[in-house]
């Protein structure tokens, strides 16, 4: 190679960094599992939304800037079709008025321990609620990552399992959510 | 009152099992249409634990019962004729089978069904199968079909007992109680 042609290329890469504004991720369903449970008298009950989708976008120092997740309340699987009828109820996710949940945050932080906070908003079933997911990040080889986490949601600060129900003594009120998310990246352009 | 089987008597240990049985054989039976019949409810939870729980105690004596039944005698049949002693022997096979049958067709119905169990609200009782739909739904056919193979043994074991009671005016009702 002349030295034209590299000094060409080195020149049209520093252009191309310039210009990149970051990194768009976008979960891919078959590889991304997010899993939830809640409790009965004490013991898990295990369940997952078979469709959702995870928006992550970084800025130009790999910083990130926004997560968006969406998930189809109706995909929920608690691994018994009666209870998958059950839940689309008014008392608990009043799926037909209800069908998505939505999580935005656009604020991050590292906490003591280093572990890094989405710190944002989680609308389901009418409510719009605080809440703060951790988050870990790990590189894949293609231009992949995956993104793991876990954390604790009071249902009662979205009226899921109202009325009766409510008290918290069979159906425990906090729910762990958990996830494992594979994310394929494009570069975002000027 | 002795302990031990003999081949005229049965012991305590034998009569106390059979109706302490019985008698959660009586419960079980319309709690667990009771418990079917309500709607998805906190209340149907807590009668489904009272189920489970007493179901499984059943279990739990049906082991000690047979292992004290193999260990210990058996008291002979009074019944002198062959049809009858076979009948009752076929009778009394089948109850030990439904008593087998009943606790595990159930607890493989709550397993698949992906619904944890703590008997008692104490004791977790670990799951025999993964969450699975079809399975369910073939173990509950199991369970109720059980249900009403034991009504009608019931009843035949129940009929053949007071007809020896009251009819033939023998010793086997008398036998059995304390
Ligand atoms: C009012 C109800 C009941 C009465 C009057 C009754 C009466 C009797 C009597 C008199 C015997 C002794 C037979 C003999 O000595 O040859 C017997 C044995 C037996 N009973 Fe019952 N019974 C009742 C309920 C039940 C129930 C609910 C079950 C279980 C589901 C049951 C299971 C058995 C079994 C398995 C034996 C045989 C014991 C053995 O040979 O090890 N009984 N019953
Ligand atoms: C001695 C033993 C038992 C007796 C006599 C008994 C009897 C019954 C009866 C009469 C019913 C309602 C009719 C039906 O749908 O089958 C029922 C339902 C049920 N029982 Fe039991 N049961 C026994 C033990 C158990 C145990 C140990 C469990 C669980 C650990 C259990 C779990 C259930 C369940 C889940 C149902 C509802 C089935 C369905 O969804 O159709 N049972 N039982």
């Amino acid at each position: 190679m002349s030295k034209v042609t590299i000094s060409i290329t080195a020149l049209f890469c520093l252009l191309n960094t310039a210009f990149v504004w970051g990194t768009d991720w976008q979960s891919s369903p078959t590889d991304s599992h997010l899993y939830f449970a809640p409790s009965y008298e004490g013991m898990p009950i295990n369940g997952h939304f078979k469709q959702f989708s995870v928006s992550y976008q970084t800025d130009q120092q790999s910083q990130p800037s926004r997560l968006k997740v969406k998930v189809a309340i109706a995909s929920a699987d608690m691994g018994n079709s009666d209870i998958n009828e059950a839940i689309r109820a008014v008392d608990w996710f009043n799926i037909a008025n209800f069908p998505e949940a939505i999580f935005i945050s656009e604020e991050f932080v590292t906490d003591t321990q280093g572990k890094l906070l989405a710190i944002g908003t989680l609308q389901l079933k009418g409510f719009v609620q605080p809440v703060t997911v951790p988050i870990s990040w790990q590189s894949l080889p293609g231009g992949k990552a995956k993104m793991t986490g876990e954390l604790l949601v009071g249902r009662n600060d979205f009226s899921i399992g109202s009325g009766e129900w409510a008290s918290g003594e069979q159906i425990g009120l906090a729910v762990k959510i958990w996830f494992d998310v594979v994310f394929i990246a494009s570069e975002i352009d000027l | 009152m002795p302990l031990e089987n003999t081949a005229q008597h049965w012991g305590w240990l034998s009569k106390t099992l059979h109706w302490l049985t019985a008698l959660l054989i009586f419960v079980q039976i319309p709690l667990g249409f009771y418990a079917e019949s309500l709607k998805l409810s906190p209340l149907k939870m807590d009668v489904f634990v009272w189920h489970k729980s007493l179901g499984m105690l059943v279990f739990m004596l049906l082991i000690l019962r047979l292992l004290w039944r193999i260990k210990g005698t058996i008291p002979e049949a009074l019944e002198s004729k062959r049809v009858q002693a076979g009948l009752a022997r076929a009778a009394h096979g089948l109850l030990y089978g439904l008593m087998v049958l009943l606790p595990i067709s159930g607890w493989i119905t709550s397993s698949a069904a992906n619904i944890p169990v703590k008997l008692f609200w104490l004791i977790p009782l670990p799951a025999l199968v993964g969450p699975d739909d079809a399975l369910k739904s073939l173990a509950a056919e199991v369970h109720e079909i059980s249900v009403f193979v034991l009504l009608l043994i019931l009843i035949l074991h129940i009929g053949a007992a007071l007809r020896h009671h009251l009819m033939l005016r023998d010793n086997v009702l008398r036998r059995m109680w304390f």
